[in-house]
């Protein structure tokens, strides 16, 4: 079975981590499948479950604060990217939270 | 495009709310599973008194799962484009499901008529809501009933079934971990597409406010309910109400 949307295709949209690393200066990422099991198979690798106390969001996540699953980039995330959680469906725009200077993710609605 | 962020935003959107995805997400996470458990998960002593409050929690979660499989029907129509009805279409399959896994546990736990047993069981406070709630469907509005249903209604579920889960026994356990990672949708959905509206039209914002002044109490009350009958410490229904509250707060809709 295959889904109608594949991933290798077309140019990264405005907004994306991709689009905003034009000359590809971020750290890049190969995304293991955690066995999150919440998504079509081809998306697995983008989530993965917090863990909770002990532990520790890599540069390339940030937690959906809808639904508290944290989502994975194959690239360093940075203050204006967009992401999405594909479990609770939401559009996400990566920000730094100046309280506690962590990168957060902020719905866009 | 190798990452799922460089979709374009209609591209996502078309796919997630897709039965496609749906189909392939639920394949991955109820695949093998009877009834919502795998059948090497198997029942364990419980002494007498944990499953009659066990069933009193089961009874309330059936009157919630109703309203929602109800609601998400009759919102179909009333739906204002094609992603929002098939979303829905796959959320009335969901709820359908998590109805008859619930009914199909109270049997296990030795209730021979479950319908009956919900009905003699089932909190006041979450009945009033069901009703409001269906009232609003039939009145076709379609924020309120969204906010009121998605919203209040699944982020309610989501908290109460994420906790009742870690201290459940086996069988209960896995079936509500499985009805959970469908409510993460199902409350997505409704953040996702109040705050749209809300966004598009902010004269919405007051009716919607005015609901949440009716609805919070009859939430409120059922939660601490839940949490004194599964014998849960008493602040945990502060705990829980706070995840509830988050949403409305970021759609808006501070306390």
């Amino acid at each position: 079975m295959s889904s109608a949307l594949d991933v290798d295709e077309g140019e990264p949209a405005a907004g994306s981590p991709a689009a905003n690393d034009p000359k590809g200066e971020r750290q890049r990422f190969v995304l293991d499948d955690t066995g999150f099991d919440e998504v079509p198979k081809k998306y697995r690798r983008f989530y993965r479950k917090w863990k909770g106390a002990g532990d520790r969001l890599a540069a390339n996540e940030v937690i959906c604060p809808v639904c508290k699953v944290v989502i994975r980039s194959s690239r360093t995330l940075l203050p204006g990217d967009r992401v999405y959680c594909m479990p609770c469906m939401s559009r996400l725009v990566v920000a730094r939270n100046e309280a506690t200077g962590d990168l957060e993710a902020l719905v866009a609605y | 495009m190798n990452d799922v962020h460089d979709l374009d935003p209609q591209r996502f959107y078309e796919e997630v709310h897709s039965f496609e995805f749906w189909f392939q997400a639920v394949e991955g996470y109820l695949g093998g599973t009877t009834w919502g458990r795998r059948p090497e998960t198997v029942d364990a002593p419980m002494a007498a008194e944990d499953r009659d409050r066990l069933i009193t929690v089961l009874c309330n979660y059936c009157v919630g799962e109703s309203a929602a499989l109800e609601g998400a029907s009759g919102l179909i129509v009333v739906a204002p484009d094609r992603l929002a009805k098939v979303f829905l279409s796959t959320q009335v399959v969901d709820e359908g499901r998590h109805l008859e896994v619930f009914h199909h546990r109270l049997r296990e736990l030795g209730v021979a008529d479950p319908e009956a047993e919900v009905e003699r069981r089932a909190s006041r406070s979450l009945q009033t809501f069901r009703r409001r709630l269906l009232d609003l469907v039939a009145s076709k509005d379609w924020e309120a009933a969204i906010f009121a249903q998605n919203v209040i209604l699944e982020s309610l579920e989501f908290a109460v079934f994420q906790d009742h889960a870690r201290d459940a026994d086996p069988v209960t356990a896995e079936i509500l971990r499985g009805v959970v990672k469908d409510e993460r949708r199902h409350m997505g959905f409704g953040e996702n597409e109040l705050g749209r509206r809300v966004a598009a039209a902010p004269h919405i914002r007051a009716r919607i406010g005015q609901i949440k002044k009716e609805l919070d109490h009859l939430v409120l009350e059922s939660l601490e309910e839940t949490v004194r009958t599964l014998g849960m410490p008493r602040d945990e229904d502060e705990r829980l109400g706070r995840i509830y509250l988050e949403s409305v707060a970021r759609l808006g809709f501070g306390s």
